[in-house]
């Protein structure tokens, strides 16, 4: 029952940020309602008893990842009054075509029970475990080497992004060639 | 509890790690001037990464499994690992005049180099989706970045990010596939999910499972219709790193298509079979006509890398319709044409990058006359190319032969077709390779020529090394072939042959 409500309630909110984050006029407003469909959807995880998933979704994306999309928009300035003319022809009709088929092909999924191999599978698969310990359990035991070679790409990411970005500047370059 | 880890079976690995990052280090502190010691260092970390190997393979304890099945050291990983770690030791003696010529980050390009071979060792030995998955992103991301390393350049620029791109188009389609077969499976090792996918080769999110996998390494093995990113990358990169991704990055995304489709999805082989017979047939055909009408010599190699990809590609076709001995042909057949393509491809690659500093362009006309001022190199060319071209008694004729063998031996109407299609393109890619060598020896040195000491002028010996180290593994396997069958024939273990 409590899953019902908490569900109803920040199912809204998810959707309410959804339509924020399309609707808003100010780029701040957008990055706002992404940050409530984020935490609405924490919440969720919190339900499910994935309590890992949920601290990394509030940590890394309500978090980290908003910060940053904050960050850019304040820096490049992105101006008010946006150019919104449409370039592509046929935009909204398309759109509202793609939209039309999705909610088809679910509510055909939903009520006609039909392709079984998508749902067939719920409720089937093994307890699953969603707490820190467990997760810190299976990561540093079997899943050791990818959680390691992950590292290594943090790494490759890092140096190689600052190996591409700087520029040594040019006259220190110029000294440097005349020697042998 | 603590994990099972067989140190001696992820001493390869660990040895490469433990260089890269001392690679980084060095770079940090040393002065611009001793700036070479980090590829001496790398080149020494490759080289000793084979000792483990060796020790492993001599070692009597059989196949070495941690990790929960995710990790298995057999003679399949053990044979591979061997070419990665001699390519990637090819690959470093091109790099050496090559980053040192340019005003290159040389400390970061060995790093990412060495990380990049790290993720094929563990591609080789991975044995589960995960696994497989983050040493697929450690062989490919390094490479992300070494395409734009000539920053300068405009076209090293469109190379990296056309790489980078589609690469991780690829990755989501591969991703999405594997996350449908987990969905299904409920497993991630390929022993797991061969066993839960036995009956489910019928199903569609089965077929479509399957097909994404196969269309996110087809853009790592770069066969057509994926294919697009490999001739700009190629041209634009610098052409040590173009050699590294027509060779251990290629062979790498046959790795993982190989140990996927045929420890993880043998009774879906009706599935995957007519598929890689598609991108096989289109391969060939379709790379071997566009290199026809290639001007420029790093171009050609990489439609022509697409080709050979296509060849590859043949006897997995093969394996969808013949029985178990059949299927460990069909492997054996893939990996003796990887081993030998890499020598040879490497040495292509080398050669270029030798004649590219002579002529001073990448334009074929401008090698006319190359084999009269540099009749070594002239020679070497002709052995290389022509042993793409798979004339005996060179090497590649070796991997035409035993390519056609599983073809043919399946004995299908479809594939003596895709026999035939191999013929024919066989002789095709005779007509481009023979041009490059006919230029090189029978045209005039063109009036755009440099002078003469540049002409002249010796080879490095690094690379030296490199073009022959890779000439003798291609003409003494073209006159014993048993020396690359016999470990090929060894890594039949996975196929169950």
């Amino acid at each position: 029952m409590t899953e019902l409500v908490l569900f109803f309630i920040f199912g809204a909110l998810a959707l309410v940020g959804g339509l924020t984050v399309v609707a808003a006029r100010n780029p701040v407003h957008s990055a706002m309602g992404l940050m409530l469909t984020l935490f609405s959807l924490a919440v969720f995880y919190v339900v499910q008893a994935a309590h890992f998933v949920a601290a990394v979704q509030v940590i890394v994306y309500a978090g980290a990842v908003m910060t940053l999309f904050l960050f850019v928009i304040m820096l490049i300035g992105v101006d008010k009054a946006e150019n919104l003319s449409e370039t592509i022809r046929l935009q909204r009709p398309l759109v509202v075509l793609v939209g039309l088929t999705v909610v088809v092909v679910g509510v055909f999924v939903a009520v006609g029970g039909r392709f079984a191999w998508i749902t067939g599978v719920v409720g089937a698969g093994p307890e699953v475990n969603g707490t820190a310990e467990a997760i810190g359990d299976d990561l540093f035991t079997t899943w050791l080497l990818p959680f390691e070679a992950t590292s290594l790409l943090l790494i490759i990411a890092s140096a190689g992004a600052l190996a591409l970005a700087f520029f040594r500047p040019r006259r220190r370059e110029g000294k440097e060639e005349g020697a042998p | 509890m603590a994990p099972d880890i067989d140190y001696l079976a992820l001493a390869p690995e660990i040895t490469l790690a433990v260089t890269a990052v001392v690679v980084l280090l060095l770079d940090l502190f040393l002065p611009r001037r001793q700036k070479y010691w980090t590829a001496i260092v790398a080149v020494l970390g490759v080289s000793f990464a084979a000792l483990p190997l060796i020790a492993l393979a001599v070692s009597d304890v059989g196949d070495r499994a941690m990790l929960g099945g995710s990790f298995v050291v057999d003679d399949f990983a053990l044979v591979l690992k061997g070419l990665f770690v001699i390519a990637g030791y090819l690959v470093l003696l091109m790099s050496v005049g090559y980053v040192e010529s340019d005003r290159y980050y040389q400390g970061e390009y060995y790093f990412l180099l060495l990380m990049s071979i790290l993720g094929s060792m563990v591609l080789a030995s991975s044995r589960d989706l995960i696994t497989l998955f983050i040493a697929v992103e450690l062989v490919s991301q390094p490479m992300y970045l070494l395409a734009g390393w000539r920053k300068g350049d405009l076209r090293s620029n469109e190379a990296s990010l056309k790489y980078f791109l589609l690469g991780v188009l690829a990755s989501a389609l591969l991703l999405y596939g594997m996350s449908f077969v987990y969905g299904l499976t409920g497993e991630l090792t390929f022993a797991g999910i061969a066993a839960e996918g036995a009956g489910k080769a019928g199903e569609p999110a089965f077929i479509m499972a399957i097909l994404f996998i196969i269309a996110g390494f087809g853009f790592k093995v770069s066969a057509v219709p994926f294919h697009f990113w490999a001739p700009d990358t190629y041209e634009g990169a610098p052409t040590p790193v173009a050699a590294y991704l027509s060779v251990s990055s290629k062979a790498a995304g046959f790795v993982a298509l190989l140990v996927v489709l045929y420890s993880a999805f043998p009774d879906a082989s009706g599935v995957w079979g007519p598929a890689v017979w598609i991108l096989a047939a289109l391969s060939m055909t379709l790379a071997n006509l566009t290199a026809l009408r290639q001007t420029n010599i790093v171009r050609l190699l990489a439609y022509s890398s697409v080709a050979q990809a296509g060849f590859m590609l043949v006897p997995f076709a093969a394996a969808a319709t013949t029985d178990a001995v059949g299927l460990g042909e069909a492997f054996a057949a893939t990996v003796t044409y990887i081993v030998i393509y890499a020598f040879m491809n490497l040495g292509a690659f080398a050669v270029v990058i030798a004649g590219a500093r002579k002529t001073g362009t990448g334009d074929i006309e401008g090698w006319g006359g190359l084999g009269s001022y540099a009749p070594a190199l002239g020679a070497l060319a002709a052995v290389f190319f022509f042993s793409l071209a798979g004339i005996p008694p060179l090497a590649g004729w070796i991997a035409k032969l035993v390519m056609f063998g599983a073809a043919m031996g399946a004995g299908s109407p479809w594939m003596i077709a895709l026999a035939v299609i191999a013929a024919i393109n066989a002789v095709i890619a005779l007509v481009y390779y023979a041009r490059v060598v006919k230029t090189i020896w029978m045209d005039p040195v063109p009036a755009t020529a440099p002078e003469e000491e540049v002409r002249t002028a010796s080879v490095a010996g690094s690379l030296g090394l490199a073009i022959g180290l890779s000439a003798a593994v291609v003409v003494v396997a073209g006159f014993f072939p048993s020396l690359v069958t016999f470990f090929s024939d060894a890594t039949k273990v996975l196929a169950g042959g």
